[in-house]
Formats: C-alpha cells, structure tokens, sequence
C-alpha cells in the first residue's frame, strides 16, 4: 500500500505527467484489467488511452549510467526518501537542544529492525562524540579485582548478539490527560528496535569477585552529563549487556559510541550511553535521573520509583495520522499492521477494537517473535467508504500482562505520572479516511485528596 | 523453555483488586503451578535462562560463557579517584567544603541564571530549581489535574527530591552545562546553599539565608521533605527483594492480567468502562515537529546556503542576550556592550569562540569559527 502510494505521489510531482482524461483511480483500475485480460489475449489493449508516461517514457535512469561503485563508500538513503527522518518538537527540549529527544518515524519503518540513523536520539547534555583510543571502562567498588579495559580488550570477550527495542518510558509521556499529537511518530516514537552485539556483564565480572554485600550496579556515561544510573544486580546476572554492535556496525554517536549499557526491556534511560564507568554497592546511589525523573508519582503523593520494564504496550502503524485511507475505494481490502512490544516478556497475542476498545478481534503476528523485542501484527480489513472507526490495538505478553485501557490504567496511577503510559492507544477512521488521534476514556473524579474514581460511580 | 513467570505468585486477591469490575472478563487464574517455587524477576517480568543450549530462539555457545576469559588490567589509585566521583546519600563521596548562599547568588548570577532563571525559576525549556517553599509546595504532590482548572503537583528540588546528596552530585558533575566539572567544591557547597535558600528550606530547623555556612556535616543534616514520598523501597539489604515484591503485584503500577494458560479467557466484549468517551486534541494539541511531517517521496528543495548572521543570532544567542536578567550583555544595549567592545574585538571573538563565564563555547552553536565572527559583528553592530 506504501508503494502504490508513493508511486502515486511520485507521479502527481512529475512536470511530464501525462494529464489525459484517466483519473490514477481508473488508470490503476483500467492497469489492473490489463494484466488480467493480457492473460486472456483480449483486444483491450487497443484502448485509445496512452497510458503511464512512467511506463512509455524512457526514463534518464533507465538510459544512462548510474554511479560507479567508487561513490558513496557509506551509502545513503535515496536522496527520494530526504522527508524519511527523525524529528524533534521545542516542546521537549531545554533550549538549546543539548537535553533533548528526536523521535524515529515510526510510520515510515518496515519489519522489527529501526535503521540506526532513524533510531531515537535522546542525550542530556549533547551527543558526545567520543575517540575510541582515549575511552576505557573501569569497573569498580565491591570487586576483589577492579579491573581497567581498553575498548580492544572488551571486545574480546565473548560476544552475544540480541534483538531488543529501547523505549524512552517518557513514550506517550504527554497524554496522560488528553490526546496532543495527531501523528505516530510523536504519539509513539520514543522507541526503535535494533539488533544488538556486545558481552553479558555477567561474562566480564565472573573473573573479578563480586562481594556478596554488591546489591546496585552504578552505570556512568563519560559524556559531559555523566548520565548515571543504579541497576540491581538481578539484571546484572542475567541479561544486561555492554554493546558495541548495532544493527551490524558500530553504535552511532547518538546511541553511545563507542559502548553503552543494554538492560533489554527496560528503560531506554537505565542503557547509558558513552558508558566509561560500573561500580558496585551495597546501597542504591540515587543518581539524578532517578529521583528528579523517571519516577511515576500516584494520586497518593507516593511516586514509583526504580520503575525498570517498560510494560506490555502496541501501536496500529497503519494506518497513522501519517498513513490515511483517503486514497481507499469502497470494497478495497487493505492491511491494518502494528508494532507490539513488552519488556516484561514475549508478545503473545495481539487483538484490534473496530469501536475504540469496546470488542476485540484476534490480529495475527507476523515475522520474528522474539522476547522484549517489538513484534509485527497484521489484520486484513474490508474497507467500507464513509465508515467512521475508531481502532485500537490491544497486545498481551507470555507474562500475563495485557494492555489496560486508560480508565484502569489512569485510577491507579493518576494523570501526573509522565512516564510508563501503556493503555491502550486510539486512532479514529474519519468518513474521508483520514486519521485522527482520540483518546477512549472517562471522565476521572475525587473526593479532597482521595483515590481517583470515575464520575458518577462513586 | 523455562520461563518464570511472576503471575503465578501473586494472588488471586489482588487480581481481584484489579479487575475494576471487568473481573469476568480479566484474569481468571489461580496459582496452583509448581513452578511457584521459582524466584520471580525483579522487574515482574519473564526471565529467559539458558537451557539446552537456548535461551529463547537463540543458540546460545555455552563454552564461550563458562570460560576464563580474563583481559585488562587494574586501575591505579590516581585513576579510580578520578572517576570515582559518586556521592551516596550517607555521605560516601561528599568532600569537605563550604559556601553560602550569598556566595552562591554570585556564581548563579553569572553561570545558571542564562538557563534557570532568577531565583531558579527556570524557563526556556530548563528545569525549574525552586517554586517557593519546599514544605509547603510537598503538600501539593497528592494533586492531579483531572479537572481543568486544577493546580497540578509541584516537582522542583526541595519539593521532590529525596536526597539532597544527589543535588551536590549533579551540580558538581554536570553543570554548568555547556562546562560540567568546572566548579570548586566551595562553589559547589554555595550553589547547593544558594538552592536550599531559594527553596526556603531549613537544616536543624534553622533557616539557610544569605549568610548561613554550608559545610559537609550540615548538608548531611538536611532533611527533604520528600525523603520517604517513594515506592518500592529501596534501602538496606531488603531493598532489591522489596522491589521484587512491588513489581510481582501489577496492582501497584496500574497493570492489568489474564490467564496465560487459557488466553481465551481475556476480555473480548464490553471492555470498556460505560461511561468512556471519544476524546479529541484540543486547540490543535502540539503540532510543533521539526522538520514539519511529510511522507512525500521528492527531491530535496534546494536551500538557500547564504549565511544570515541575524537567522544564527536569533536561533543560538537571543535565548540570553536578548533579554536582561540572564547575566549576558543584551543585544542593543551600548552599555552592556561598551566595556567588551573597549578590549578590541579579537578579545570579544576569542571569549566567544572558547566560551566564558555561563557562556558556553560558541554559545552552543555549531557555526564555523568565520561565521560565528559574523554574529558577534552583528550583535556588536546592533550595540553601538
């Protein structure tokens, strides 16, 4: 659908398209009775309509020489595909854009894999751009060895090469009491997936005597903002990662080159960037970015904090507010697809709500199913011309989480949290297909400072 | 595959609690699986251990993760100090020092004010450091805006923040921002001063005003009003299983559950709460994207290359030279600009190009050194 549209907008753009009486609509219409009655042998072919100039005409790629393969030694995108970026809004950004995020553009990625130059940028206190010759990982604190590596040494060790997205927890952070943006990219795109290569911290601290009294892993950026995180050691000993490797090259700047921390599943903000520093303790250090942010305060005052998984969450792609159906014919059977993803587990399951989360019907999954990863789902859809819909995605996981709706979601945690919003998303289907972000939700009340509850059952 | 799963150990209570009378449709499991025995993860979630030479759908080289792989070396005293720069809650890390807020209004004035503000105000997308009284702004942590004329919570430092260490941490290491680790200890000690006097916030209930001395043994006598406002706790040697126990219960983050086992049982009919309505963007909502949304497929609008010396001052320099108050000399002011202009002009480049005082170099921007000169002709021509 994606190509047939752009192939349509490609055409519209064109100086020398052919503006005879074929609206695209017939000429697709009158192209597809073609291919089936050539089949037949048919004299339809002698229609007095010219037809696709993409097709008669001779086009300058067609004729000429392309570049030689001594040009671009880094490839590049087709310079066709230059709107295909991420993007920021000042909204989310101290001022001069240091402390900052750039979002990838969720409608424009196919499969599970963000290509690294798409994949969200989030820094606080730049991208810092670091010599790989002058950077060393220290490990230290409760280690009978602390231990000194150069970036050559760590590679070393034994690789592991995994597949996981990294989710800001601030995703979806802006409407907690109300829709704002009408677009995928900025409802959702706090988030990519890559495919990642680095060695199991685990691996490197067998060696060194970790003392029974080590609780709390530090993590320190050697960037100017020496983003610093506490880490427990249950995900030190089982997953988390130091990783040089994404998507088969090296980290981008933007992603911490030359290494940062891998916590799959959890907060893309516990994977410091630029890592240069582990220390163990037997107490939590309380580092900046966990008690200022990325704590979720409740309606009780009482605000969560050391919140690691992002939960069980999904998103229609499309179509998006970026992605319509106003091209789509009565009767057109087209494809609603999805990205679902938990960090608490393994997508089992994906259902899709026609009436805003009221009924549900199973989606399939499609492609690579992988744990804390995000996942393909699809629905194939009749569409009817006029119809109003309001679709929603509902994903579960093989923990036994499924995606609450706002109401169940927002009475416990309140309107206030910022961060871990994973009820279930909403778009809207207008009459003219196209797409408009919408929220399903109640109107919440409250007696003085007591629990929230929904107006009128009290 | 082993999986652990955290679900089979909570009980069927608190998935009762859950299901917000939706409890015929979500969660209808009752813990009777052996594998309750298993430790759950900490995060609530599935862990995938090797087994069989698999975790998950990955082959997994069980030789490479036994082996005695061992590489590097030990730090040197000097280096581990070097970077040894936490500081804990109970003190570890924190050097002696002192400053006062009266000490600390002067450093403020000339490296934070640009981005926090008088009085740590905040603006311009900054952090706000100080709204008023810590204590009495704690009190407003249990609001929330579910109605549109209410006031929300206030989060700023002496209203939220558990641990004042963590403040002298984060100054120390990471500020001023465009020049982190540039300030002395004592300077330190004085902005800390200057924060807590500004938050209005007292230490052995005496008040920190202008000239109360800030030393090590009285920074770990400050009390924030918010040390005990956080779930799970975290402290001592029960903190990590406290944690796993917060996360086992979904009902504690707003989680909802069903039946792993019989997935059949979840909620496909009348899932949504009666009274849920359709709400839209209001007043446009945030349409402010950079650069603006398109899925065209085109070539690239050839731009204007010309260098516009006003465009750069606008969009890196006027954020604090374009108003009074930031600690920078304004745009248009003879005065604020005369005693620069009098050190002659290769001075005001040079400061400029390297950065001084709050200013960072280049202001932060990324212009060549031959077009950022332009913008200082510019500023300087607009301010004779």
């Amino acid at each position: 659908m994606d190509i047939k549209k752009s192939q349509l907008d490609l055409a519209s753009t064109k100086k020398n398209v052919d503006n005879t009486s074929i609206g695209r609509r017939d000429f697709f219409r009158k192209t597809a009775a073609l291919s089936v009655t050539a089949l037949a042998g048919t004299s339809l072919l002698a229609s007095e309509e010219a037809g696709d100039p993409a097709i008669l005409k001779p086009t300058p790629w067609g004729t000429k020489w392309g570049d030689p393969v001594s040009k671009n030694l880094y490839g590049m995108p087709s310079k066709y595909e230059h709107n295909v970026t991420r993007r920021y809004t000042k909204l989310l950004a101290s001022g001069n854009f240091r402390a900052s995020i750039a979002v990838t553009p969720l409608q424009d990625l196919s499969g599970i894999i963000t290509p690294n130059g798409l994949f969200f940028s989030r820094s606080h206190g730049g991208v810092a751009h670091i010599d790989p010759n002058e950077h060393r990982l220290m490990i230290t604190g409760l280690v009978e060895k602390p231990l000194v590596l150069t970036m050559k040494q760590l590679k070393r060790y034994p690789s592991v090469t995994r597949t996981h997205f990294i989710e800001c927890p601030a995703n979806g952070g802006q409407e907690w009491r109300g829709p704002q943006y009408n677009s995928l990219q900025f409802a959702k795109g706090f988030m990519s997936c890559a495919e990642w290569t680095g060695v199991y911290v685990k691996d490197i601290l067998k060696d060194l005597g970790v003392k029974k009294e080590a609780l709390w892993m530090l993590a320190e950026g050697g960037d100017s903002s020496k983003m610093g995180r506490t880490i427990p050691m249950d995900k030190v000993w089982d997953d988390a990662m130091i990783v040089w490797g994404q998507n088969g090259e090296a980290l981008r700047p933007e992603q911490g080159y030359p290494i940062r921390l891998l916590v799959p599943g959890w907060e893309g903000n516990l994977c410091v960037k630029w890592l240069r520093r582990l220390d163990f303790a037997s107490e939590p250090w309380y580092c900046k970015e966990e008690t200022s942010k990325y704590t979720v305060l409740k309606p009780t005052g009482k605000a969560i904090q050391h919140f690691y998984a992002n939960e069980v969450n999904s998103t229609v792609t499309s179509p998006s507010p970026e992605i319509d159906w106003t091209d789509l014919e009565d009767g057109d059977i087209v494809e609603i697809e999805g990205l679902a993803w938990s960090g608490m587990g393994t997508i089992t399951g994906v259902d899709i709500s026609f009436d805003g989360g009221k009924n549900y019907v199973e989606a399939k999954l499609k492609g690579l199913v992988l744990p804390k990863c995000w996942t393909r789902w699809s629905y194939m859809h009749t569409y009817k011309k006029g119809q109003e819909l309001i679709l929603a995605s509902r994903a579960r996981d093989d923990n036994g989480d499924i995606q609450p709706t706002i109401d169940q979601e927002t009475l416990v945690v309140g309107v206030e949290a910022v961060y871990h919003r994973n009820a279930v998303e909403t778009w809207k289907v207008e009459k003219d297909g196209k797409i408009t972000h919408v929220e399903i939700r109640s109107q919440l009340d409250r007696k003085g400072k007591g629990p929230l509850f929904i107006k009128g059952e009290a | 595959m082993l999986k652990i799963n955290k679900k089979l150990l909570i009980s069927i209570s608190a998935a009762a609690v859950l299901s917000l009378g939706l409890s015929a449709c979500m969660e209808n499991a009752s813990p009777t699986n052996s594998d309750a025995a298993v430790k759950a993860s900490i995060d609530g979630g599935v862990s995938y251990p090797v087994e069989n030479g698999k975790t998950s759908s990955y082959d997994v080289n069980t030789n490479a993760h036994g082996a005695d792989v061992k590489y590097g070396r030990t730090p040197t005293k000097a280096e581990y100090d070097a970077w040894n720069t936490d500081i804990m809650p109970d003190g570890t890390g924190l050097p002696e020092g002192h400053g006062t807020a009266d000490e600390g209004s002067d450093i403020y004035d000339a490296k934070c004010t640009m981005c926090h503000g008088d009085f740590g105000s905040g603006g311009g997308g900054y952090p706000s450091l100080a709204k008023g009284n810590a204590y009495d702004l704690h009190k407003t942590l249990t609001n929330q805006r579910i109605k549109p004329n209410d006031d929300g919570p206030v989060r700023v430092f002496g209203s939220y923040w558990p641990h004042v260490t963590t403040l002298f941490w984060y100054i120390k290491d990471a500020m001023p921002h465009p020049m982190t680790g540039s300030l002395t200890d004592d300077e330190v000690y004085s902005l800390v001063a200057f924060i807590l006097n500004a938050n209005e916030m007292k230490i052995d209930g005496v008040e920190v005003d202008d000239d109360y001395v800030l030393n090590r043994k009285k920074l770990l006598d400050v009390k924030m009003p918010n040390r005990n406002g956080f779930e799970p706790n975290i402290d001592g040697p029960n903190g990590p299983e406290n944690v796993r126990k917060f996360y086992a219960n979904p009902k504690n983050f707003g989680g909802q559950t069903y039946d792993v086992k019989n997935p059949a049982s979840r909620c496909m009919k009348n899932c949504q709460e009666p009274t849920a309505k359709v709400v839209y963007i209001k007043n446009g909502g945030i349409h402010d994207f950079h650069p603006p949304l398109s899925n065209v497929k085109d070539l690239p609008k050839v731009k204007n290359t010309a260098f516009n010396a006003k465009k750069a001052y606008t969009a890196n320099c006027a954020m604090c030279h374009g108003a009074e108050g930031m600690g920078a000399p304004v745009l248009g002011s003879k005065a604020d600009w005369a005693p620069y202009i009098a050190k002659g002009m290769n001075d005001v480049y040079k400061n400029g190009i390297k950065g001084i005082n709050g200013m960072p170099p280049k202001g932060g921007s990324s212009l060549s050194d031959a077009d950022f000169k332009l913008v200082v002709d510019y500023i300087v021509n607009q301010s004779k």
